[in-house]
C-alpha cells in the first residue's frame, strides 16, 4: 500500500494561503477551525521561508498515543484519522501534537471545546464512505474518489506536495538536483555574485555590471 | 537690511545642504556595511549541500545513478531539523488566529507525552494500588480500632452543622472528581477493553464533563472548609512530634492529642494546600479563555494530575480511618457528636478542654444518633 505524506517545499511556497482556502472550501470547515495554516518564519528578513502546515500523519502519532479514549486509527494508506463519536474533546492531542494540527470548534468556559477536528488528508472518516454523515463530520473523501488532497492539488507553485511518500520523494529529489542548474545558468550567476562580494566591491551586486 | 537677510538665507541653505550630504553619506556607509553582514545570516534551506555541489559544478548530471544515494528524507528534513533544534519554539507569522498558531514545532509536546504515558499512568497505578495494599496490611496487623473502655453514656459536640455540611460537600465532590479523573487516566487501559469504544467513549465524555463542572464547586467548598477547620489544625511541634514518634499510640505509651492529632493535621495541610494547588491548576485547564498556550496547559496538567494522585492516595487513608477502621469515628462527622470515651482515648487533651460540655445522649436506646438529634440545641 501507499504511504501517504505531505511535503511543503519551502523554496517554492509563496504564502498565498491558497491551500488554506482550498481546504476550508473543500471540507466546509467552520469558522475558527483551520486544518491547514501557512507559517512564515523570518518574515521580511533575509532568509524568509514559508511553510504550509497541517496534520503530518505521523507513523508514531503522539495524538493517538495520549488519547484517553483511543479514538485515533491509521488507515492502510498511512493516514491518521479519528472517530468524532468517541472523541471527548479533552485537548490532550493538541498538547502532544508537534505541528499544532488538532483544532477545536470552541474554547468556552468549563473546558467546552467540542469534538476535535483536524486534517484528514481528504480521506473522510470512519462513517460510510461518501455518506452525508461522513461529509458533515469529517469533510470530503477525495482519496476514495482517486483524488489527492485539495490543498496540494490547488497549490499554485506546486510547493505543497501530497501523495505516496516514494513519489513525493522522487519529485523533491529531482527539484533539488535541478535547482540552480537551468539553461539560464543561474548557478554561474550566483557564483559570480559571491566572487564580486569577496573582491571588495561594495553596493548592490547587480549594479556593478 | 535686505542683503543681510539674503546672506543669512544663503548661509542657512549651505549648512542645510552640508547636513543632507553628511546624512546621506552616513546612510550609504551603513547600507554597505549591512550588505556585507547580511551574508552571515544563516538561511535555512533543504538540500543545501547538494545545491552547493551543483553550483560548484561538481555534480551536474541528474541522470547520474549515484544521485540515487542522496536520501530525499534527509533533504526534506533539513528545514524542520533547523526549526526543531532552535532554542524554544520558532514563532512565525500566520494568518490563522489562536494561541500557538505561529509556532512550527511544539517542542514540549513530546516531553508531555512521555510524562503522561510513561510516568503518570503507571506511577499513578503503583501509588494508588500500593496505598490499598498498605491499608490492607494495616487492617490485618492492627485490626479494627475499638473504644477500649466501651461506649459511655455521654457524648460531646465536635463538629458544627456548617462544618459537617462543608465536609460532606467537599467529600462528595472529591470522590466524584477522583472517580471521573481515574476514568480519564486508567480508562483506556482498564475499561476500554471491557466496554468497547462506543460505550467507553460516552462514559469518558460524561466523566470529562462532570469533572469540568464539579471541579469549581469543589474548589469553593475547599476554601470554605479551610476557613472552618483551620482552628485546631495549627501545628504544635512538641505534641505533634511525640504523637508521630509513638506512631499515634501504636508504639510506646498513649499518644496525647488536642482537637486534632498529628496524623489528622498532616491530612488537613496536605489536602488543603495540595488541594488548592490542584484546584488552581485545574482552573487553568478548565477555563481556556485567557490565551493559555500549549506550554501553560501541559504544565498545568502535570501539576494537576501529579497533585491529584498524591491527595487521592492520602484520601484512601483518611476514608479508611473515618469509616470502617475505627469504632465511633464515622458518627462524629455524621452527627457532629462523639462518644465521651472515644474523645478520652483519641483526643484526651481536647476532652479536658471541653469536659464541661459533655452531655448525656438524648435517647439512650438510640445508639446511632440521627442528624435531627444532632441539630437540637445542646449545652446552651
Amino acid at each position: 500500500m501507499a504511504r501517504m505524506k505531505f511535503y511543503c517545499d519551502a523554496e517554492r511556497c509563496i504564502e498565498c494561503n491558497g491551500c488554506v482556502t482550498a481546504c476550508k472550501n473543500e471540507n466546509e470547515v467552520p469558522w475558527g477551525v483551520n486544518r491547514r495554516r501557512v507559517v512564515t518564519i523570518k518574515d521580511g528578513e533575509p532568509g524568509e521561508r514559508s511553510l504550509s502546515v497541517a496534520c503530518m500523519h505521523c507513523s508514531d502519532a503522539p495524538c493517538a498515543a495520549v488519547c484517553p479514549v483511543d479514538c485515533f486509527y491509521t488507515t492502510d494508506d498511512g493516514v491518521v484519522l479519528h472517530d468524532k463519536d468517541i472523541c471527548i474533546g479533552c485537548g490532550y492531542c493538541f498538547y502532544a501534537c508537534p505541528f499544532g494540527a488538532p483544532q477545536f470548534p470552541a474554547s468556552g468556559a468549563f473546558s467546552s471545546r467540542g469534538k476535535m477536528d483536524k486534517c484528514t488528508f481528504c480521506a473522510g472518516g470512519p462513517e460510510e464512505t461518501g455518506s452525508s454523515d461522513e461529509y458533515r463530520k469529517y469533510g470530503s473523501n477525495r482519496l476514495a474518489e482517486g483524488k489527492l488532497p485539495a490543498c496540494a492539488e490547488m497549490c499554485s507553485t506546486k510547493a505543497l506536495l501530497a501523495g505516496d511518500a516514494n513519489v513525493i520523494a522522487d519529485v523533491y529529489r529531482k527539484r533539488v538536483v535541478n535547482r540552480g542548474a537551468s539553461v539560464l545558468d543561474w548557478g554561474v550567476q550566483y557564483q559570480n555574485a559571491s566572487l564580486r562580494e569577496t573582491s571588495g566591491l561594495s553596493g548592490k551586486a547587480s549594479s556593478t555590471d | 537690511m535686505l542683503s543681510v537677510t539674503k546672506n543669512q538665507h544663503t548661509v542657512g541653505l549651505l549648512v542645510l545642504l552640508a547636513m543632507v550630504v553628511a546624512v546621506f553619506s552616513f546612510e550609504t556607509i551603513a547600507y554597505a556595511q549591512q550588505e556585507t553582514t547580511s551574508e552571515a545570516i544563516p538561511v535555512p534551506s533543504p538540500g543545501t549541500d547538494l545545491w552547493r555541489s551543483i553550483r560548484d559544478r561538481t555534480q551536474p548530471d541528474i541522470t547520474d545513478p549515484s544521485l540515487r544515494n542522496v536520501s530525499p528524507r534527509k533533504l526534506a528534513k533539513d528545514l524542520w531539523v533547523e526549526v526543531n533544534s532552535a532554542d524554544g519554539d520558532i514563532v512565525g507569522q500566520t494568518q490563522v488566529l489562536g494561541p500557538d498558531a505561529g509556532a512550527l514545532i511544539n517542542t514540549l509536546g513530546e516531553q508531555w507525552r512521555q510524562f503522561r504515558m510513561n510516568q503518570l499512568v503507571p506511577v499513578a497505578g503503583y501509588v494508588l494500588g500500593g496505598m490499598l495494599i498498605i491499608i490492607a496490611l494495616f487492617r490485618i496487623i492492627r485490626g479494627k480500632i475499638r473504644i477500649k473502655a466501651g461506649r459511655s453514656e455521654k457524648r460531646v459536640k465536635r463538629f458544627s452543622l456548617y462544618q459537617r455540611t462543608t465536609h460532606w460537600t467537599v467529600a462528595i465532590t472529591f470522590i466524584t472528581l477522583g472517580l471521573t479523573g481515574c476514568i480519564l487516566i486508567f480508562g483506556r487501559s482498564v475499561l476500554l477493553p471491557l466496554l468497547g469504544g462506543d460505550v467507553f467513549g460516552n462514559l469518558a465524555f460524561a466523566a470529562k464533563r462532570i469533572h469540568d463542572f464539579v471541579g469549581p464547586v469543589f474548589g469553593i467548598a475547599l476554601v470554605v472548609q479551610f476557613i472552618l477547620f483551620i482552628k485546631g489544625n495549627m501545628l504544635k511541634p512538641k505534641e505533634d512530634l511525640m504523637w508521630i514518634l509513638k506512631g499515634g499510640g501504636m508504639f510506646g505509651s498513649h499518644a496525647s492529642s488536642h482537637r486534632y492529632n498529628a496524623g489528622e493535621k498532616t491530612w488537613f495541610w496536605l489536602a488543603m494546600l495540595g488541594g488548592l494547588i490542584v484546584v488552581a491548576s485545574g482552573l487553568v485547564l478548565d477555563f481556556p479563555l485567557f490565551g493559555q498556550d500549549r506550554a501553560d496547559m501541559s504544565l498545568a496538567h502535570i501539576v494537576h494530575s501529579s497533585g491529584a494522585i498524591l491527595i487521592l492516595a492520602a484520601s484512601f487513608g483518611h476514608i479508611y480511618m473515618g469509616t470502617i477502621a475505627m469504632e465511633g469515628a464515622f458518627e462524629v462527622m455524621a452527627t457532629g457528636y462523639c462518644d465521651a470515651n472515644w474523645a478520652k482515648e483519641h483526643h484526651d487533651l481536647w476532652y479536658e478542654d471541653v469536659a464541661d460540655r459533655v452531655e448525656p445522649y438524648p435517647d439512650a436506646k438510640d445508639e446511632h444518633k440521627s442528624d435531627v438529634v444532632a441539630q437540637t440545641p445542646s449545652g446552651a
